[in-house]
């Protein structure tokens, strides 16, 4: 199939998904309490847009991802690095960040909240602790990703320390980097949104997790969207990035 | 005497019975930019129990046309007849293959590759096992069978691709480049193996590969191949006596029949 | 000479399980950020009814979940992985979709199937369908199309590729992303448990957060720890026994088998 056609199918499965969503309930084959259209949905999505409250929900999120962003990435890729470039180190703790993935790390919402209380810091916290791990795990394989073969030639040059790293590392990486910046958000923003569901004053996931309880459901379908959006439009544009940095890599 | 006389007749119309024939074969595949030739008016007998090497630069089509021998691809026009009837799919009874990496299953032993193919067509397990253990030993490896392949060298592996391919006793045994992965020393030593086996077992083997002097070593007679569209350009029969010894390479019989293909080569390339 | 990297580990284990003994018992944490160790499988043992209550609802959850996401997963994840059309059409999108906060569909979930144990199954089955799903995608994906052709050169019917051929070459990818989909479907449970609930040991997380009953938080968050290592113990030692043939003969028996990073890792 050629790109074109692609992306004609993909359209033409968006537009049945979307017309069934707009048309299933409002021919009463669903329950349009539980699932109410898309119109209402979209014209609930400008409206909830406009309010100041949904405003200032997404300015404290916002504020809570970026926040826990910048402690989790710096912290998490310098455990990395250290966990890839000390083999020791890496066979004690390679198997231990390998079993954290199957721990439920909202366990330990209950101590976030003992020790920060319910607010900013502890949403920022709690996202940053749950996404440490998936920085260091993914740091780790991007350092392993420099081949050892352009190292050496590099140094047969009579490269130094600081050019190895400069022509070598950061280059071999980026791609690698970009990819653990996205997954890494991806990880960050369900941290955020969870912490905000589970107990909170404000923020999209609080609003999201309250429109819920009051089956207030065009709003939340509208919150639903507004969120995913985000994400989306985040993920794709390092996927972007990623391809622009990657033409040398076949 | 009339007996005699019968039978040694009936032996050399088995011989020279053709093993594989084909005719006019052309293959034309589709690209980025329309259609490209690929093979172009191949036509070849392999007589019953000759060694014949097919040799060319990258990208001749060779493995294609090794594969159209096997079953595995279909050739746009011409015709191959393997054994005197036409060949369409893959047919093992009539033509083994071994492939040019190690193709085994990692997640089977050694034994139980050899036994693949037979336990495909439901063979009964002691059949089987008593089979397979038989091409074990043939091709040197005994005591190896309980091995995963990971845990064999690159040579011992393509000797139990070899056994994999003869274990169903086929009359033609076609191979891909089999020891290109290969270091030099182990591939002299396969070779060498590789003609005591056909030696024991009376194959007819059509044997693919970059190597010429691999090639001179190991054939009755070299093809030699064009690139794009892949054409039959040489056919040099190699007349040193069996059984080949390393010394042979030193001859100059040798070292003229791989000149006379190395010229053929480098003017299409 | 260094200890073996195994030593250190479960030196490190020991020595967390110290901490948490001794420094709220010499008070340099007060017992309501963290009840010590003793006292918290103290208040365990003693209310081991309600766990063990909590703990069935949690388990009969998480099986039911995980069916549907390794079912479902294996299902979608060998048609998209099989056939190139539909990977062509829908992979992008699927990982498109996997920036998505899957927790946030959670409230419509309990909207419609109500906050029993239904809207958990169902959004942990989401949870987990991912990873199993697209990892099942790569494992047949990925499969060397020599194997194929050799298998096909031996005659193998289309049926016997798949069965003698596909399944296996592609086990060591489905089987990690089954372990992941697993974990995922755990994991999903206890959040949807510890958001809205009325049953299940996330629920008691919460239920006794709230009125401060630090050592109860602190036995429900331990179960929960148990059953997640338990769980990835099982998962491990299955593809262990069922993956022998890769590290078969190799030394060091006890190295776990090496982690197929399948990008696939969904977040919690």
């Amino acid at each position: 199939m050629s790109r074109s056609a692609l992306i004609l199918t993909r359209l033409a499965l968006l537009a049945m998904v979307l017309a069934a969503w707009e048309w299933l309930p409002r021919w009463a084959i669903v329950n349009a309490a539980l699932l109410p259209p898309l119109s209402d949905v979209l014209a609930m999505f400008v409206t909830i847009l406009g309010r100041s409250q949904v405003q200032e929900a997404v300015a404290v999120t916002a504020g809570e991802v970026v926040l826990a962003f910048m402690f989790a990435v710096p912290i998490g890729a310098c455990v990395g690095v250290l966990v890839a470039e000390s083999e020791y180190f890496g066979q004690i703790f390679r198997p231990m960040l390998f079993y954290v993935f199957s721990i439920p790390k909202s366990i330990f919402l209950p101590m976030f909240i003992l020790v920060f209380g319910i607010g900013f810091a502890q949403k920022v916290a709690y996202a940053a602790f749950s996404t440490v791990f998936i920085v260091i795990m993914s740091a780790a394989a991007a350092v392993g990703s420099v081949k050892a073969d352009h190292v050496l030639v590099a140094r047969s040059y009579g490269a130094t320390r600081a050019q190895v790293l400069t022509r070598v590392y950061v280059p071999s990486m980026l791609p690698f980097l970009l990819e653990t910046l996205r997954i890494s958000m991806i990880f960050n923003l369900t941290g955020v949104m969870i912490a905000e569901m589970y107990a909170s004053r404000s923020g999209i996931g609080q609003l999201i997790a309250s429109w819920g309880e009051n089956f207030q459901m065009p709003q939340l379908f509208a919150g639903v969207m507004l969120l995913a959006a985000a994400a989306i439009a985040f993920n794709e544009t390092v996927r972007w990035l990623e391809a622009r940095c990657s033409t040398w890599r076949t | 005497m009339q007996h005699v006389a019968n039978l040694s007749e009936l032996r050399a119309k088995e011989v020279h019975a053709a093993a594989i024939e084909v005719a006019e074969l052309s293959h034309v595949y589709l690209g980025r930019d329309g259609k490209v030739p690929a093979l172009e008016d191949i036509s070849l007998t392999v007589g019953a129990g000759r060694f014949v090497v097919i040799v060319g630069p990258s990208g001749c089509g060779k493995t294609s046309l090794l594969m159209m021998m096997a079953g595995l691809r279909r050739p746009t026009s011409g015709t191959i007849l393997c054994a005197g009837r036409p060949i369409d799919v893959p047919d093992p009874d009539r033509v083994g293959v071994v492939f040019q990496e190690a193709s085994l299953f990692p997640w089977l032993t050694a034994l139980e590759n050899i036994e693949f193919p037979l336990s495909i067509r439901h063979a009964p397990r002691l059949e089987r096992r008593r089979r397979a253990e038989a091409m074990l030993n043939l091709v040197g490896l005994a005591g190896f069978g309980a091995r995963y392949p990971h845990e064999l060298s690159g040579g011992m592996k393509q000797r139990v691709s070899i056994a994999r391919g003869l274990v169903q006793d086929p009359p033609v045994l076609l191979m891909d480049e089999p020891f290109a992965a290969l270091d030099e020393q182990t591939r002299m030593t396969m070779g060498h193996e590789l003609l005591r086996i056909w030696s024991q077992t009376n194959k007819t083997v059509v044997f693919v590969t970059h190597s010429l002097t691999e090639a001179v070593y190991l054939a009755d007679e070299v093809l030699v191949m064009s690139p794009r569209p892949g054409r039959i350009i040489d056919r040099a029969e190699v007349t040193l006596p069996r059984p080949r010894t390393y010394e042979m390479m030193a001859t100059d019989v040798f070292g003229r029949l791989r000149e006379r293909i190395w010229q053929k080569i480098r003017k299409v390339t | 000479m260094r200890p073996a990297p195994a030593t250190v580990r479960r030196l490190i284990f020991v020595l967390m399980l110290v901490l948490w003994e001794l420094v709220p018992r010499a008070g340099l944490l007060p017992e309501l950020f963290l009840p010590s160790l003793s006292r918290t499988l103290g208040v365990l043992m003693h209310n081991w009814a309600e766990y063990a209550h909590a703990l069935t609802v949690t388990l009969y959850e998480v099986v039911l979940a995980m069916l549907i996401a390794c079912g479902a997963g294996i299902l979608i994840g060998a048609v998209i992985g099989g056939l190139s059309r539909v990977r062509q059409l829908l992979l992008p999108v699927f990982s498109s979709l996997y920036a998505v906060p899957i927790v946030i569909l959670y409230p419509i979930f309990t909207a419609w199937l109500g906050v029993g144990s239904q809207s958990k199954i169902a959004f942990a089955g989401v949870y987990g369908f991912f990873p199993v799903m697209l990892s099942t995608a790569a494992g047949i994906q990925s499969i060397d199309q020599n194997f194929l052709v050799a298998a096909r050169s031996m005659g193998a019917s289309l049926p016997q590729q798949i069965t003698r051929v596909v399944i296996p070459a592609s086990m060591p990818t489905v089987l990690a992303g089954l372990r992941l989909g697993g974990a995922l479907a755990l994991i999903g449970v206890i959040v949807s448990e510890m958001l809205t609930a009325a049953a299940g040991i996330g629920y008691l997380v919460s239920k006794y957060r709230t009125v401060l009953d630090s050592p109860r938080v602190f036995a429900a968050i331990l179960v929960i720890l148990v059953l997640s290592v338990l769980f990835d113990a099982l998962a491990r030692w299955v593809e262990r026994r069922a993956l022998a043939w890769q590290t078969a003969g190799r030394r060091e028996p006890g190295l776990p088998v090496e982690e197929t990073y399948t990008g696939t890792t969904v977040p919690a």
